[in-house]
């Protein structure tokens, strides 16, 4: 008894509790205390008086800490954190169960997402194209409309000189008619003397058609003699502008126009003469 | 079934994990790998429970050992060593009783004053075994103390958290 005493008073209990101990000594703690109730007891009592100890300097982890080690005891889904390598070795089969029960899901989730994130991207990209080809279109639809609008501007302004022309009152009309060799010929111009102006109206030329080695040439006749004034063609199609302003003269009897070779001629090929008309 | 483990590991957590807790907390000192050091703990109590047998001892003796040897090899690792907190050893205890005494249940009064009763030698061998996962052969050695001396220091301790208890 003396020696189960000495045992109890060596330290040796505590030390095991403590788990501070060889495995050899541990071994012998055991079979002590299988084969002495005084040494159980003791073991019992310092078991119970560390735990209390322990429980005294107790530290409540943070609340979410318990949710966490909840869910990685119990769930064991997809957290890469819950595979702590221990687990490895103590519970080798759960593991390897887990593993099977979590790759796939995992996976499944990845394909999933990345086919909506491949089709957020085509749905994105021909949404792209079709806006872009729509921006083209409206560009070309813009620059159409500047186009008409310089046109339309154009127009005004000259529809304004026209205009013009027609409130000038110093402007007088003359017709030229056709001539026996081309009887349907017919042009309209008018002439102000004020300002000396002359200006063909182009809608009126009824002039038979010329080839491009030759042009109409228009002449004021000044007292009997023929005076240049200037070139023009036959309008074609819709080139209709108008009027067109010819060279100044100051005095007039009459016009004409004569069929020239192209850039005109000094003095009119009488015979090649197609409207003619006076005052 | 599913249910009735939910239930089982509930009720020991909810049982020993601040009495764990504070053990490694104290160890370990830094509170990041304290948490991480709980969490395997529970996991390897978790997955390990069949090999504990009452015959053995008691059942938070068995777990304490668990959480004590996770965080030596915590401590001992690289990601300890990486965060810098080599701290004077003798300071960290009282460093983190100070830091975290506001949070003890106010029972802890008495203990503590018991605790400060100790002849400083006992408490502080006590707590460089229980709380800092010294062996009693390295606490013989840091504090220049023979092994014998070391034991019966110890005794003498735990004798004395005895008769606290017991009054």
């Amino acid at each position: 008894m003396e020696d189960v005493k000495a045992y109890i008073e060596s330290g040796i209990l505590e030390l095991y509790v403590l788990g501070d101990i060889s495995p050899e000594d541990k071994l012998q703690v055991e079979q002590m205390a299988a084969q002495y109730p005084d040494i159980k007891a003791e073991l019992d009592d310092i078991a119970q008086l560390m735990e209390r100890y322990a429980g005294e300097h107790a530290i409540e982890p943070a609340e979410q800490l318990r949710q966490k080690i909840m869910n990685s005891l119990l769930v064991n889904l997809g957290d890469d954190r819950n595979f702590i390598k221990q687990r490895k070795h103590t519970d080798e089969e759960e593991f390897e169960d887990d593993k099977i029960i979590t790759l796939p899901q995992r996976n499944q989730f990845y394909k999933y997402a990345f086919a909506a994130c491949l089709t957020l991207l085509l749905i994105s990209i021909y949404g792209l194209v079709n806006l872009y080809s729509k921006l083209q279109d409206s560009n070309t639809q813009i620059a159409a409309l500047q186009a008409d609008k310089t046109r339309f501007a154009n127009q005004v302004n000259l529809m304004d000189s026209q205009l013009d022309m027609y409130r000038d009152t110093s402007f007088k009309v003359l017709k030229l008619k056709g001539m026996p060799k081309s009887p349907g010929a017919a042009m309209v111009l008018a002439w102000s003397p004020v300002n000396k102006k002359v200006m063909v109206d182009v809608q009126s030329i009824k002039l038979p058609q010329h080839d491009k080695q030759h042009q109409y040439q228009l002449w004021a006749l000044v007292k009997g003699k023929p005076m240049d004034m200037g070139v023009f063609d036959n309008p074609t199609g819709t080139d209709t502008a108008g009027v067109k302003e010819m060279k100044n003269v100051a005095l007039a009897d009459g016009f004409a126009v004569t069929l020239e070779p192209t850039g005109g001629s000094i003095n009119p090929s009488l015979d090649h003469m197609v409207v003619i008309g006076q005052f | 079934m599913q249910r009735r483990e939910k239930i089982a590991a509930e009720a020991l957590y909810d049982m020993y994990s601040a009495s764990l807790y504070g053990v490694i907390v104290r160890i370990v000192i830094h509170e990041e790998l304290a948490e991480d050091v709980l969490q395997e703990t529970f996991i390897k109590i978790w997955n390990s429970f069949n090999s504990y047998s009452a015959e053995k001892g008691r059942l938070f003796t068995w777990m304490v050992n668990i959480a004590r040897n996770l965080s030596i090899d915590k401590v001992r690792s690289k990601d300890f060593r990486n965060q810098g907190k080599n701290q004077e050893l003798e300071n960290n205890v009282t460093f983190i009783d100070e830091q975290r005494n506001t949070v003890y249940n106010p029972e802890l009064l008495g203990i503590r004053d018991m605790v400060a009763n100790l002849k400083p030698e006992q408490k502080s061998i006590l707590d460089l075994v229980y709380f800092k996962g010294y062996t009693h052969v390295e606490a013989a050695e840091e504090l220049g103390i023979p092994l014998g001396t070391i034991k019966t220091r110890l005794r003498m301790a735990i004798q004395q958290l005895r008769k606290y208890f017991n009054e």
